[in-house]
């Protein structure tokens, strides 16, 4: 979905639902089964990171493609196409000793969110 | 931003309503709220990051008291008002007219 949406879009849109995956030819930065770190940021605009998973680690599971970047686009900052990536964590990274030893979460997670640990 | 609209891991919140079968729209309101939305996406007034942007920009205590579609109300108005396509006296002047049953 471009930035801006067409009207001659409407029909599909509201028949399918829409989605922000672009066919842009962008490299991903991680592999299933890469340790990734999430990145602690705190914006004050938007953002699709949620607070529960920031300065976490996690496990790159599934690469999804390539999606506009919500950061960038709210704020008229350009799309930024990039990877978003399914990403398990344990329940107890996330929740402590008392979660549920055998618990993850998968969340799915843009690109810019995450560095890797070597 | 770190709003109150990011929920996940908050205690208190009651139940989540997983219920397959609750209906689309559950009042013929938000069934309209639904067309001003795609109208207003089609005609250019935003962007859907913008648009939830707006969302999260909502007073905290209005948030979490309003339903979702009135999240959707409330963007849709922010953002006709950003860009001068609608005023809040406009918007004052059609409630009074709704009010009296007369719109």
């Amino acid at each position: 979905m471009p930035t801006m949406f067409a009207a001659a879009g409407v029909d599909d849109l509201v028949k399918t639902g829409g989605s922000c995956r672009v066919s842009a030819d962008v490299k991903p930065r991680f592999k299933p089964g890469a340790k990734v770190l999430v990145r602690n940021i705190n914006p004050v605009s938007h953002t699709r990171l949620p607070q529960y998973v920031r300065g976490k680690r996690g496990v790159i599971q599934h690469d999804h493609g390539v999606f506009v970047f919500p950061d960038t686009n709210a704020v008229l900052n350009g799309e930024k196409p990039q990877h978003v990536y399914s990403v398990m964590f344990s329940a107890r990274d996330l929740w402590g000793a008392e979660a549920p030893e055998k618990d993850k979460l998968y969340i799915d997670l843009f690109d810019d969110y995450m560095d890797p640990i070597p | 931003m770190n709003g109150i609209h990011d929920l996940g891991g908050r205690h208190g919140m009651g139940p989540i309503d997983i219920d397959p079968g609750q209906p689309i729209f559950r009042a013929d309101w938000e069934r309209r709220m639904f067309g001003m939305f795609i109208l207003a996406f089609a005609g250019g007034h935003f962007n859907i990051d913008q648009f939830r942007a707006a969302i999260e920009l909502m007073h905290p205590a209005e948030y979490l008291e309003s339903d979702y579609y009135e999240h959707w109300l409330h963007s849709l108005e922010a953002w006709c008002k950003a860009n001068g396509s609608l005023t809040e006296q406009e918007i004052e002047d059609r409630v009074q007219k709704l009010a009296k049953g007369d719109a």
